[in-house]
């Protein structure tokens, strides 16, 4: 009925999709990250990026560096995702909380986290020194349906991701503290005067989104390998898609992040994978003649 | 119960509050009047801890509460209630109403402050699963002052309940404070101009420039002609 060639393009296109579905889910956590600290703080977290390596490296020292071998990557994420938490808090803390009573303190926390950004980057490198580290893929194996190979790692990607972001989801329709999250976003002031303790949802909002992309770091470096230096281009990334999907909504970001990452995956595939980072771009600037408060931003 | 005294207030450069002295007695209500930008919502700010820079005392079952953060404030049983409503737009009424409650003091008494919110504002009920950015101005200012109540405070500090409200709703959230009261809540109320003041304070003061220029019970007040005239509309 088909010719060969009609079939092996069939193939290789749903590749391409499961390719661009899986990296996709993991910008989509990143980006529902990076729109909560927007949408709670109204400030840039410009370290992201180097937080998706962090969670890289973290998992990296358990698996090699310690050598653990009981649970997988179920201890990893145990371990690691109260350590980005714990990290994250500490840091909004230490050094966003004191600049946030400071007249023009957004772009003191822009600048802020892009010395952070520099200072984390080469720090791995000390530490971990130039070359990439690899993470092995979280299941080994292929599923085959008929003469379709998925492979498991690529399942697994997509089903954690869009797990974690559901997961989120739940947290912030259904608990307390999700609960105030929103309330702090959508009124500061109302917060306060209903003794919301907006100082403490503020760090903890920056934790949470810590978490995301650390959880998105763990997730994509067993496909991308982790690199010191990577954290601008992740960065990029995730701003993006988050500009693109409109500043501080969740629902556009969840879009952008699909789009994203399959124009990512056809791009690739059809000229080379160094031109998804110029499409990427064109994509931005599009966006911003076009569109310029996002697929559903509200815009101001 | 509430006894503020030689309170200071700035804002920035601008000293709003000079040596203000009020204290409000438990079962109260207390009208706090005067013109607009004189410095009425400062004082209640102050007591609740949203403003950043006050000097002076202010003691809550005497206890020293100045410099205490509202979060604090709210945990010992004295709430805010803001004039522009401050309420969580794309929220429901019910949500709006649980985030009321999210002290320590009010969790555990969630269930039954729910319930006697919504006796006293039937109205809330129909409301429960809509955003409080779709509902009218009264209903929003129902819902300000049931979110409050949530907090189980005993202290009110509730900041121009009537603005911008018809002359029916503004009787309407008169009576329903004034129940509220007789539930046993302590009220702080400020206001420009109530004609009905009679039906609702204990006591009044008046406040000009941010000083005290008047001070005494209902009779007091309805025989002085300057306060009369300018602030009860009479």
């Amino acid at each position: 009925m088909f010719s060969e060639d009609t079939i092996l393009l069939f193939y290789e296109i749903t590749d391409v999709i499961i390719a661009g579905l899986s990296t996709g889910s993991v910008y989509a956590l990143m980006a529902v990250g990076m729109t909560l600290v927007y949408g709670v703080t109204k400030a840039f977290n410009f370290a992201y990026g180097d937080f998706f390596n962090m969670g890289g490296y973290f998992a990296w020292i358990l698996i090699f560096g310690i050598g653990f071998q009981f649970g997988g990557y179920l201890t990893v994420l145990v371990i690691v995702m109260p350590l980005m938490f714990a990290v994250g808090y500490g840091l909004e803390k230490l050094m966003v909380a004191p600049l946030r009573k400071r007249a023009d303190w957004e772009n003191k926390v822009m600048m802020l986290t892009l010395g952070l950004a520099l200072f984390l980057s080469s720090l791995y490198m000390v530490v971990f020194g130039v070359r990439m580290k690899s993470l092995p893929p979280i299941l080994e194996g292929t599923l085959e349906v008929g003469q379709l190979v998925f492979a498991y790692q690529d399942i697994m990607i997509f089903v954690m991701s869009l797990g974690g972001i559901l997961l989120f989801g739940w947290m912030l329709n259904n608990t307390r503290i999700g609960m105030a999250v929103k309330a702090v976003a959508q009124n500061p002031v109302g917060a306060k005067i209903v003794g919301i303790p907006k100082e403490r949802i503020f760090a903890a909002t920056f934790a949470i989104s810590t978490v995301m992309v650390g959880f998105g770091g763990i997730l994509l470096s067993q496909k991308w390998f982790i690199n010191p230096n990577s954290g601008g281009t992740i960065m990029v990334k995730a701003w993006v898609v988050t500009a693109f999907g409109g500043m501080g909504s969740i629902r556009g970001g969840l879009y952008a992040a699909f789009i994203i990452g399959m124009m990512e995956a056809f791009v690739g595939w059809l000229f080379g994978m160094s031109y998804g980072i110029i499409a990427l771009f064109i994509l931005l600037l599009a966006t911003l003649a076009l569109r310029p408060q996002g697929l559903m931003g509200k815009g101001d | 119960m509430l006894k503020v005294s030689n309170l200071n207030t700035y804002y920035g450069q601008s000293h709003v509050l000079r040596d203000v002295s009020v204290s409000v007695e438990k079962g109260e209500v207390v009208v706090l009047l005067g013109p607009n930008g004189h410095g009425k919502s400062t004082l209640l700010k102050s007591i609740c801890g949203l403003v950043e820079k006050t000097k002076g005392q202010i003691s809550y079952r005497n206890m020293d509460i100045n410099g205490l953060t509202t979060e604090k404030i709210v945990n010992l049983g004295l709430i805010y209630i803001a004039e522009n409503r401050e309420l969580f737009p794309y929220l429901t009424v019910l949500e709006n109403l649980k985030l009321g409650a999210y002290s320590k003091n009010a969790r555990s008494h969630e269930k039954e402050n729910l319930e006697r919110v919504f006796e006293l504002f039937p109205r809330l009920v129909e409301r429960r699963k809509q955003f409080a950015s779709t509902m009218s101005g009264g209903e929003a200012r129902m819902l300000a002052v049931a979110r409050g109540l949530m907090s189980n405070a005993d202290f009110l500090c509730i900041d121009e309940p009537s603005l911008g409200l018809q002359p029916s709703l503004r009787y309407e959230i008169f009576s329903t404070i004034k129940q509220i009261n007789q539930q046993g809540k302590t009220v702080f109320l400020v206001e420009q101009n109530i004609p009905q003041i009679a039906e609702l304070a204990d006591r009044i003061y008046a406040m000009e420039e941010g000083h005290i220029t008047f001070e005494g019970n209902k009779d007091e007040a309805l025989s002085d002609d300057r306060l009369k005239e300018i602030f009860l509309g009479m």
